[in-house]
């Protein structure tokens, strides 16, 4: 057992762990945050995805004991229980998911990006939107609802409007 | 799936990575950004016993030395695009590596990890036979030179023995003008690539001078067509032939037949995308000149 600690969503841990115990499963089980979800287990669907020290990763090739002193953001930062985050509400309206169960990771992988496109003012081309999440599957929506929801969440970006 | 169970060591410094590799031997696996070797041990294709973390390593330099371009093993895949002197100097490196993983995954794995996992569809392997590399491997006895050629064995095999490590390659820089082009086919972005194709190309501005021509996914480890240079030479770079050239160089060549795609389905993939990374190579050439 390794003695690890973890911050996730500003809560810090203080865990003995198993090495071999996957950073997605060690958020769901020790740290209740179920918003992490887990689809392949082997890096090819981007479900998982989550914010270590601000960059996203997938957290099912990440051991939880590689994150010691890390900082961990999951969905459930973004805009809480009631999912109130400026990307969310855009996937609300644009209809970017249907199941769900991809869309944490489509979150978490596209938050950043939104924000890097509204630093630089810069709507891109819808390739280039596709080309940013294709490490994501989603088996529901076709993604143009997707690419939808990332254009309408950086022109409210570029528009000033808040995340909040 | 999840992984087997395995004790958990963080190197600091290489020595320090180098001694544990040396005290486990055959048992341990260095992890750097684990985009291929986790995958591995989730699928439990991989059982290490103890997992050497080198992410702190010092091992990230991307450098001119003399004659030659040092890569560090720890250099994550999406820095390469940011480096002027890969841009400048290995045109086919800087678009072969366009294609691997997606961003998440580009932005955490690494040179050494993707060169010493070996899949035999990836492009790092493909390039580095391409360019002629020479693959820097460490253990606690010393260092040794591994020319790429003879490094990639097979699917997942290479040529390092129990106790080593990749700590990075140097390319060598080339000598006159040179021009390059990869291609690839992959059945969505990201995915592993049916076929790839690398060109590098020497002239003096007008011919080609000299050509050498990379495969993957025709065999368990990258393919050099053997015929390249010879095809090609005193070929103006207008007209290169290219469609012709690379029906020569690829007769023989007999791809594998496997569920993703038939052998037939390869070749013909094999020249398109030999005459397509050809011809673009060509056009670049006369660009600069």
């Amino acid at each position: 057992m390794s003695k690890t600690t973890i911050t996730a969503n500003g809560q810090t841990k203080n865990l003995s762990l198993e090495p071999r115990r996957l950073l997605a499963d060690v958020l769901r089980e020790d740290f209740r945050l179920s918003g992490v979800h887990i689809g392949c287990a082997h890096g090819a669907c981007g479900a998982c995805t989550v914010h270590v020290d601000g960059v996203p990763r997938l957290s099912c090739l990440t051991f939880a004991v590689q994150c010691d002193g890390a900082e961990i953001n999951t969905v459930e930062s973004l805009g809480g229980d009631d999912a109130h985050h400026l990307l969310q509400r855009a996937f609300r309206e644009e209809h970017g998911l249907q199941c769900g169960y991809c869309t944490p990771g489509f979150l978490m992988t596209m938050a950043p990006y939104v924000e890097e496109m509204a630093a630089q003012d810069r709507m891109p081309e819808d390739a280039e939107i596709r080309h940013a999440m294709s490490g994501n599957i989603c088996r529901c929506t076709g993604y143009q609802s997707i690419v939808a929801a990332v254009r309408l969440a950086i022109t409210q970006r570029r528009n000033g409007e808040s995340t909040q | 799936m999840r992984p087997a169970p395995f004790s958990y060591h963080k190197a600091e410094r290489l020595d320090q990575a180098l001694a544990l590799l040396a005290e486990f031997g055959e048992d341990a696996r260095p992890i750097a950004g684990g985009q291929s070797l986790v995958p591995m041990m989730n699928l439990r294709l991989a059982r290490p016993s103890h997992l050497v973390d080198i992410n702190a390593l010092d091992l990230d330099t991307i450098e001119l030395r003399s004659d030659h371009l040092h890569i560090g093993a720890l250099v994550r895949h999406e820095r390469y695009a940011r480096e002027s002197l890969i841009a400048q100097h290995f045109p086919a490196f800087a678009e072969g590596v366009e294609w691997i993983g997606h961003p998440t995954i580009r932005r955490r794995g690494t040179l050494g990890g993707s060169i010493s996992h070996a899949d035999p569809t990836a492009e790092l392997p493909a390039l580095c036979v391409l360019l002629g590399a020479e693959i820097i491997a460490q253990s606690a006895e010393g260092s040794r030179r591994i020319p790429a050629a003879e490094f990639f064995i097979s699917a997942y095999v290479t040529s390092l023995e129990a106790g080593e490590m990749v700590t990075g390659i140097d390319l060598p820089l080339p000598k006159g003008k040179s021009s390059g082009a990869f291609e690839e086919f992959a059945e969505r972005s990201g995915d592993f690539a049916i076929i790839s194709a690398g060109v590098t190309l020497e002239h003096d501005g007008r011919a080609i001078t000299d050509a050498r021509v990379v495969w993957s996914g025709v065999d368990l480890a990258p393919v050099m067509a053997e015929r390249a240079g010879d095809l090609l030479r005193g070929k103006p770079l207008s007209a290169p032939e290219a469609e012709a050239a690379a029906q020569a160089m690829s007769a023989g060549i007999t791809p594998l037949d496997d569920p993703m795609a038939s052998a037939e389905f390869r070749h013909s993939l094999i020249v398109e995308l030999t005459q397509r990374a050809l011809t673009r190579a060509c056009e670049k050439a006369m660009q600069a000149s």
